[in-house]
């Protein structure tokens, strides 16, 4: 079951570390992009199985990322979390317009990424 | 006007012109209208005099005449007695011609006083001539006397006749002149008379015509520039500043038009400043709008990049405490929930702090829709459930029954919840927070009360300003941030609520929000 992939596209290196650490333990294959024009073209060739996708980017907004991800008809049905700032600030409501899956404030609890991993990838 | 254009417009202006006040040039009118009724009645006494003067002369030219007459009766009167001395032979027909001579020599000195001077050579001629003929009397009465009739016949043919006759001539010709001078006295009478009706006339007529040509050019110099200064206001009134009021007066009125012109200068003047302040006023605004944006922006950025490191602090705590990496040593298990308690405190400050700027700059929206009262104390009770069962408190909820779906933001107000009935769980040892919510005429009321440490009087006032805690030692004990109350006060009164407390030190406080059960959420 090492063939269903996740795609993670986030700037800081050590939140990467964080899911990097969380994924280790599942049958997951993580991919790993910093930025989003990384990501966009990562998404494009690889077709991951789900996104997570950090709000502010270097190069492409998350936003505009997941905007043109959804444009793609390969890309466009890929479940897509994208990690807002804060859930209180409207950020969750622009991810959703932007054509999200679902989203997570930030700072996230990593108990409740795996329960969204889980609920996109359900293991076995 | 077009009046100035007229013919009368000339002396208008010029009266206008006139360097005398208003007062001087009415006074001027009449007096002008005045002397001329003064000159009138001048020229009628003169004209009354001139009239009697002319009578008198005529009466006195009319007395001449009368005297001239008396001379020829006495004249005749002699040549009677002359002629009846030489019947008679006797003397007292002398003494008759002496009485009739005196009578003669008396009305002629008479005369000769009252003649005009080129009469006097005519009367002096008849008196030569009379002393002749009293010569000739003379002569005739002494020759009776003597008895010498002849002679005295011959004498009174030969030279008393021709005597008489040329007296009788001279004195037709002094009464000629009288009446001539009569008939010129009467004529010049007459020519007076003439004279005085056109004279009077003249000022009757030269009168009204004066009287209402100056009434007129007096009015209208007054007229004109009243005219003048109620266009000109006109344009005042209508915001048409500075312009200059034109009026040919040099008097009050033309001292009026100068202030006016000032007026609207100063208007103008003050007109442009505002204007100016107004710009400046709508720049500033511009760029505070621009400086308001960038600090929205900042904080949305600052939220961000604060969130991500700490995102990190608290991802790697948590998977290292739920032994990911392995094992957590026992003596390294409570450090590493000290760093997430922390992390966990520096979090909510930062919410809040970033809640409480964007309500001060105006820039936080409700996101309102429907929402469900019970399910907001629902999720308030689950996540405080266990907070209240570690401290040993007892923790209810009560809704009213009936409550319908609201209208409004629910996560806000969730917030609101959350942070009073937080509150009274931290501030409260032993008992008990109960949570009560219930619906009158539209108005909800959600009422959070505990068993607490209470407030005291004079800190209830400031209870809800930014970082106020009744003590700065309570934040160390008891956590929170100082300012979730000061955001619940904003956030219900977003909602067009109002939040209160009721207090008693040592017994508990009730807190409370009243909101509107479909509240519209509009900007603050």
């Amino acid at each position: 079951m090492k063939d269903r992939t996740v795609l993670h596209i986030e700037d800081n290196e050590y939140n990467r570390k964080i899911v990097r650490q969380l994924l280790s333990r599942t049958p997951y294959r993580l991919l790993e992009a910093a930025d989003g024009e990384e990501g966009l073209a990562v998404a494009k060739r690889e077709l991951p199985d789900l996104i997570l996708m950090d709000v502010q980017l270097p190069k492409l907004s998350g936003l505009d990322a997941t905007r043109l991800l959804r444009a793609d008809p390969r890309t466009a049905n890929i479940p897509l979390v994208v990690v807002t700032s804060f859930a209180l600030s409207g950020d969750d409501r622009k991810a959703m317009d932007a054509g999200a899956s679902a989203y997570l404030a930030k700072p996230y609890s990593p108990r409740d990424l795996m329960a969204l991993i889980h609920r996109f990838l359900p293991e076995n | 006007m077009a009046l100035l254009n007229s013919p009368l417009g000339a002396p208008v202006r010029a009266v206008a012109k006139i360097r005398a006040s208003v007062h001087v040039k009415l006074l001027a009118g009449f007096l002008l209208i005045t002397l001329l009724f003064i000159a009138m009645t001048a020229v009628s006494l003169r004209t009354f005099a001139e009239t009697a003067r002319e009578t008198n002369l005529l009466d006195q030219a009319h007395e001449r005449v009368g005297w001239s007459r008396q001379i020829e009766h006495a004249l005749a009167m002699q040549m009677h007695f002359t002629s009846m001395t030489l019947l008679s032979q006797g003397s007292d027909p002398v003494s008759l011609i002496l009485r009739e001579n005196n009578r003669f020599n008396d009305t002629l000195a008479r005369l000769e006083t009252a003649a005009p001077a080129e009469e006097r050579a005519l009367i002096q001629a008849i008196r030569g001539a009379q002393d002749d003929a009293m010569a000739t009397v003379a002569d005739i009465a002494n020759a009776v006397r003597d008895k010498r009739l002849a002679e005295a016949m011959t004498v009174l043919r030969t030279r008393q006749e021709p005597v008489y006759q040329k007296i009788e001539t001279l004195v037709g010709s002094l009464v000629a002149a009288e009446e001539t001078r009569m008939a010129k006295f009467r004529a010049s009478l007459a020519a007076t008379h003439r004279q005085s009706m056109r004279l009077m006339a003249g000022f009757a007529v030269a009168s009204v015509v004066l009287a209402l040509v100056g009434g007129f050019v007096i009015s209208w110099s007054f007229i004109l520039p009243v005219r003048a200064a109620h266009g000109f206001l006109s344009d005042v009134a209508a915001g048409r500043f500075g312009g200059t009021l034109v009026v040919p007066n040099r008097d009050e009125f033309g001292a009026l038009a100068e202030h006016m012109t000032w007026m609207s200068r100063e208007l103008r003047r003050l007109d442009d400043e505002q204007r100016v302040a107004a710009a400046t006023l709508r720049g500033l605004n511009d760029r505070l709008a621009l400086a308001s944006r960038a600090k929205s922006e900042f904080l949305a950025n600052m939220s961000h990049e604060l969130r991500t490191p700490l995102n990190a602090i608290l991802g790697f705590t948590e998977i290292i405490l739920d032994e990911l990496y392995g094992e957590v040593p026992a003596n390294l298990r409570e450090p590493l929930v000290d760093i997430q308690t922390n992390g966990r405190h520096l979090l909510r400050l930062i919410n809040d702090v970033l809640d409480l700027s964007k309500i001060e700059a105006g820039r936080l929206e409700l996101g309102v829709g429907e929402y469900s009262v019970q399910e907001i104390v629902e999720v308030v009770h689950a996540s405080l459930r266990s907070l209240a069962i570690e401290k040993g408190l007892a923790f209810s909820v009560r809704v009213a029954p009936g409550i319908p779906t609201a209208w409004g933001d629910g996560r806000r107000l969730t917030q609101c919840l959350l942070n009073l009935a937080g509150n009274a769980l931290k501030f409260t040892r032993h008992g008990r927070v109960d949570i009560d919510v219930s619906l009158a005429d539209d108005w909800l009321t959600f009422r959070v009360a505990d068993t607490g440490i209470g407030i005291p009087k004079d800190e209830v006032e400031n209870i809800f300003a930014e970082f106020r805690q009744v003590d700065t030692t309570i934040t160390r004990e008891y956590g929170g941030t100082g300012l979730g109350l000061s955001i619940t006060k904003r956030l219900v009164e977003l909602h067009g609520g109002r939040i209160g407390v009721e207090s008693e030190l040592g017994r508990g406080s009730t807190f409370f929000f009243t909101v509107p059960l479909h509240a519209d959420g509009g900007p603050a």
